[in-house]
């Protein structure tokens, strides 16, 4: 009988511990992983009221104490949760007679934990880079950021393959790190389209009626509300837009630019066209992706874009700006309306071209959820994660290690 | 007998008493056909070496060369002790008796070397954050306390110089009596009580 592949994922974010996209990512990669007979082991933070150990779709999940120790400030805590981390899986890792065949950590924030377990088991280590400190600052500016630049060199340097989501983040990466070509491998990221399934004919009317009038067309953005997110361009777009088409912003998300937002949506007298919501549920976040008129995703640094990704597969509409990672998924006037980046009117231009023309709409919807089903399942991209992994350890078998 | 001592200071690097002391001890554990191995940080002089006296020393930087303060600094360089501790114990036939750590730099490596390969530990205790800055309760003093804390934990064996210390571990971590061993390197039988500490602690004495 052929000994069944088991992997050990480190990841800071796991649901129902939900920062940013790592946490969706690690969760169907692992699930679909799972179901492509792969043995996962996922070591994670703790969450308020989630068991230190539990069986989720087959995935083993296990939660450390990540405030152990007391830390004074965000990187440092980064650094303890990480002597943690390690220490419980060194222990869980024994505990299962060392029968681990590749550790495989999702960025920076378990930088530390991959590193120590990839040398005291020496086994082979695996890394995604989800996005880098460089990208999202657009520089290093502070100790923090290029001390954080610098670990994420030392993690990339220390793995054997370094996975991107996108082809722009492999270039990306390769250009920050100084990295080989044959180190780095682009597996997209996925979305799942079976929570986006059901009724077609759902009424969306009343529940639009939550949030707009009658009249008012829905523009929907959805992300985090800091600078990379681009959401003040957006904001400069708004009275663009109104010129022409009656519509009502909803913005889902927080960060720490929305006092600012909020100033600035006041001094323009758009506070009745401009709805900010903060986080909002799952299922209303679905109604939403699902009713809006269009979806809008004005980056200016965006690794991968899963938010575009989830648009398409509610079939709504999207207008995204033409950088990193959703330059792929987006091809202009067939998947999508590729706005230039940082060009409020642009941007105006694609969300009232879809707002006014509903074949339009209706043409770039289809295409889009077709690429969607074609190109990011989770289930093809479990099969080309498990690949690498049989890869890795086919050279890893050659090695003085093995 | 196979030992391996981490210390953060170590000749050429001396930066208090400790290097010294540690250069001394692992020249006695030498002689007294202990297998030795020190590792420590540099900065410049890094790699493996055998010295005159036939301690084996492996010197290890830090690979990230901007920080934010002494906390990340410190959990970083003990990827790299790891790193070499684990290198050691696998040219070593996976035959390493134990670990001796000085204060609480290099306790996170001894933790997971612990928890990852069975290698127990002794916590040599030279000071304690709570003397070192008295009546100081931010949180990158509680971090280090912290720290400590884990090594007492996870510490097979707790070493230290004098009975008042031994008060003092008690009196701030909790450290049962019974954990620890007072010896003084002024002492007459001071290598004798070191050997006799690393005996009871070797990897498989409980079970001989």
């Amino acid at each position: 009988m052929k000994k069944k592949l088991s992997v050990m994922m480190f990841t800071w974010e796991y649901p129902p511990r939900v920062i940013g996209g790592i946490s969706p990512h690690v969760f169907f990669l692992s699930k679909s992983l799972a179901e492509s007979d792969v043995k996962v082991h996922v070591v994670t933070c703790d969450f308020p009221g989630a068991l230190p150990h539990e069986v989720i779709d087959g995935v083993e999940v296990y939660r450390v104490d990540s405030y152990k120790n007391p830390a004074p400030d965000f990187a440092t805590w980064v650094y303890l949760m990480n002597l943690n981390m390690q220490r419980e899986a060194a222990a869980l890792v024994n505990k299962l007679g060392g029968k681990i065949d590749v550790f495989h950590a999702h960025d920076w924030l378990v930088a530390t934990a991959g590193i120590g377990l990839k040398h005291v088991f020496r086994k082979p280590l695996l890394v995604t880079m989800h996005s880098t400190e460089i990208g999202r600052r657009d520089g290093l500016h502070t100790d923090t950021e290029k001390m954080i630049h610098e670990t994420e060199a030392w993690l990339t340097y220390e793995a054997w393959k370094v996975i991107c989501c996108s082809d722009y983040m492999v270039s990306h990466v390769k250009w920050a790190f100084g990295l080989p070509e044959d180190k780095l491998i682009m597996i997209p990221n996925g979305v799942n389209t079976s929570v986006y399934e059901g009724s077609e004919t759902e009424d969306c009317e009343a529940f639009r009626a939550k949030f707009a009038l009658p009249e008012e067309k829905i523009v929907l953005f959805v992300g985090r509300l800091v600078y990379e997110k681009g959401i003040h361009v957006l904001i400069n777009a708004v009275p663009k837009v109104l010129e022409r088409v009656n519509a009502k912003f909803i913005i889902v998300g927080s960060g720490y630019m929305k006092e600012q937002l909020l100033k600035i949506v006041r001094s323009m007298k758009l506070e009745q066209k401009v709805l900010f919501m903060g986080f909002v549920d799952d299922e209303t976040l679905l109604r939403l992706q699902k009713c809006a008129d269009v979806s809008v995703v004005p980056s200016l640094f965006e690794p991968f874009g899963i938010v575009a990704l989830e648009a398409m597969a509610a079939k709504s509409p999207i207008v995204a700006s033409d950088t990193g990672g959703l330059s792929e998924i987006i091809d202009h006037d067939a998947t999508g309306f590729k706005a230039y980046p940082n060009n409020p009117e642009s941007l105006a231009w694609g969300i009232t071209k879809i707002l006014l023309d509903e074949n339009y709409k209706k043409y770039i919807r289809e295409n889009a959820y077709r690429k969607v089903e074609e190109k990011y399942d989770w289930k093809k991209i479990a099969q080309q994660t498990k690949q690498v992994y049989k890869a890795v350890l086919g050279e890893y078998s050659k090695s003085f290690w093995a | 007998m196979r030992v391996i001592i981490f210390s953060w200071e170590y000749p050429p690097r001396v930066v208090g008493q400790l290097a010294s002391y540690i250069n001394a001890l692992s020249i006695q554990l030498v002689k007294n056909k202990v297998e030795t191995y020190v590792v420590t940080y540099h900065d410049s002089l890094t790699g493996a070496i055998d010295d005159a006296s036939g301690v084996k020393v492996t010197r290890v930087a830090n690979p990230i060369r901007v920080h934010i303060g002494v906390l990340t600094w410190d959990l970083t360089l003990n990827q790299e002790v790891e790193r070499a501790a684990a290198s050691i114990y696998y040219q070593a036939a996976e035959q390493i008796d134990l670990i001796d750590v000085y204060d609480w730099h290099f306790i996170p490596a001894a933790v997971t070397l612990k928890n990852a390969l069975g290698i127990p530990f002794v916590y040599s205790v030279e000071s304690l954050e709570d003397h070192r800055s008295a009546n100081s309760n931010t949180p990158y003093n509680m971090s280090i306390r912290s720290i400590e804390w884990i090594g007492f934990y996870e510490a097979e064996k707790v070493s230290v110089k004098s009975e008042w210390m031994r008060d003092e571990i008690a009196r701030i971590h909790n450290v049962p009596g019974n954990k620890v061993k007072v010896i003084s390197p002024s002492g007459e039988s001071w290598m004798e009580d070191v050997l006799e500490l690393y005996k009871n602690v070797a990897r498989g004495a409980s079970d001989k």
